[in-house]
């Protein structure tokens, strides 16, 4: 074999032996184990801390008002879609409590007037000719709400 | 010499082609065994991984565009509120007497859309709620660079914070727009079915909420999950379906208006 291309070729074996070392240095432990991926990736998505908490949290202590709600219309809509957990606060409800202003606006969401919504599904109002003044959970109780208070 | 020296190279070149073959077919008989050489705990894992395929159902019909899902998220996976970037929104399609199509997300949607068309001018109007629709083909997946984002073994599309360089080239790739740049930090994020819900059992924090329930979760391998009736029931499209991505978020009473 002639001088220069043994040279030539030590050198690409060199090369390639470095890269091969540098790669295993670099690359993350994981790497490649089901994928073109760090597999321990899937474990950091799991480990994000939950806000809401599901209805099962809720009915430990109130299974009264779930049981009113489950009887009523609003059977479907879960605790959390109105109580909003404010910071951790299914945690520690008595400190925090996620309490519903239930005012036209925000019942309204889902109740005002929209061509986009069906005939058939939730109750629209046009608010300015149903009591625009006062609040819903004035009359309706937001539970149960064709139980109205008088 | 001439011929002898063809002779000798003839017979070197056989024996390494012959080398050559031997080598690979041997490798080829050995491969199979491998799976017993490994961790059978590991083997366990992946076959279980293989049970469930992450999958969404979508039904407009029903969506009554309150946002209530797109507050959800923004809540439960630390999005920020402003700038308005969304791991899912909804957006109100308004098709005009005169064929024209308006289409509005304020907000995303939350705080509930209102219809800013006067009644007389609508032909007809519909929401649809809109996510990462977990391309098995991802066009992301294959435009990133550094194995960044992925496709996990439950079928969901997940992004490494920690690998991810910040290049954006997922958010150019996505047909969907369902990624974007977070602000806070400076890596591509995106809708994740909310991983750490599901994989304890809870729902996605999007159908949690649902007050009408028209977003269906479940497992698409398991024929007795609610998402497995929802696509027996109705007849689902997914989004783009021309751009061969085949995504796992399903569609019923999708309009041909819808882009």
């Amino acid at each position: 074999m002639p001088k220069v291309i043994f040279r030539l070729f030590s050198t690409f074996v060199v090369f390639v032996g470095v890269f091969i070392l540098i790669q295993q240095y670099l690359k993350p432990d994981s790497f490649g184990k089901y994928g073109h991926y760090r597999a321990n990736a899937i474990n950091d998505a799991k480990l994000i801390p939950l806000k809401y908490k599901g209805e099962k949290k809720c009915t430990t202590c109130h299974q009264d008002i779930y049981d009113l709600k489950y009887s009523d219309l609003h059977d479907a809509v879960s605790c959390e879609s109105c109580h909003i957990p404010k910071i951790l606060a299914t945690d520690a409800c008595k400190i925090n409590p996620p309490k519903v202003e239930g005012s036209n606006e925000f019942c309204g969401q889902c109740h005002a007037i929209n061509a986009g919504r069906l005939k058939k599904g939730p109750p629209q109002l046009d608010f300015k000719d149903h009591y625009e003044k006062q609040n819903c959970i004035d009359c309706h109780n937001s539970h149960a709400p064709w139980e109205l208070k008088k | 010499m001439g011929t002898e020296k063809i002779k000798e190279n003839r017979r070197k070149f056989f024996k390494s082609s012959v080398a050559l073959l031997g080598g690979t077919l041997l490798y080829s008989l050995l491969k199979p065994f491998e799976l017993i050489a490994q961790n059978k705990e590991d083997a366990v894992k992946e076959d279980k991984a293989n049970d469930t395929l992450w999958g969404m159902g979508v039904d407009i019909e029903t969506c009554i565009g309150c946002g209530k899902c797109a507050e959800a998220c923004k809540i439960e996976n630390n999005v920020p509120k402003e700038p308005f970037y969304f791991r899912t929104w909804v957006e109100q399609y308004t098709v005009k007497n005169n064929g024209k199509v308006k289409i509005e997300s304020p907000n995303g949607g939350i705080g509930g859309l209102k219809q800013s068309v006067p009644d007389k001018d609508i032909f007809k109007s519909f929401m649809v709620p809109k996510l990462c629709n977990h391309c098995t083909n991802a066009p992301c997946v294959q435009a990133c660079p550094v194995g960044a984002t992925f496709i996990s073994p439950d079928g969901v599309v997940l992004v490494d914070e920690t690998y991810c360089i910040g290049c954006s080239y997922c958010i150019q790739a996505c047909p969907y727009g369902a990624r974007f740049m977070n602000p806070v930090t400076k890596v591509a994020d995106k809708c994740t079915f909310c991983y750490h819900r599901i994989t304890k059992g809870l729902e996605p924090a999007c159908v949690e909420v649902c007050p009408t329930n028209a977003r269906i979760f479940g497992n698409l391998r398991d024929k007795k999950s609610k998402l497995v009736k929802f696509l027996q029931k109705k007849q689902t499209q997914v989004l783009k379906p021309h751009l061969n991505t085949h995504s796992k978020v399903f569609y019923n009473g999708l309009s041909s208006e819808v882009k």
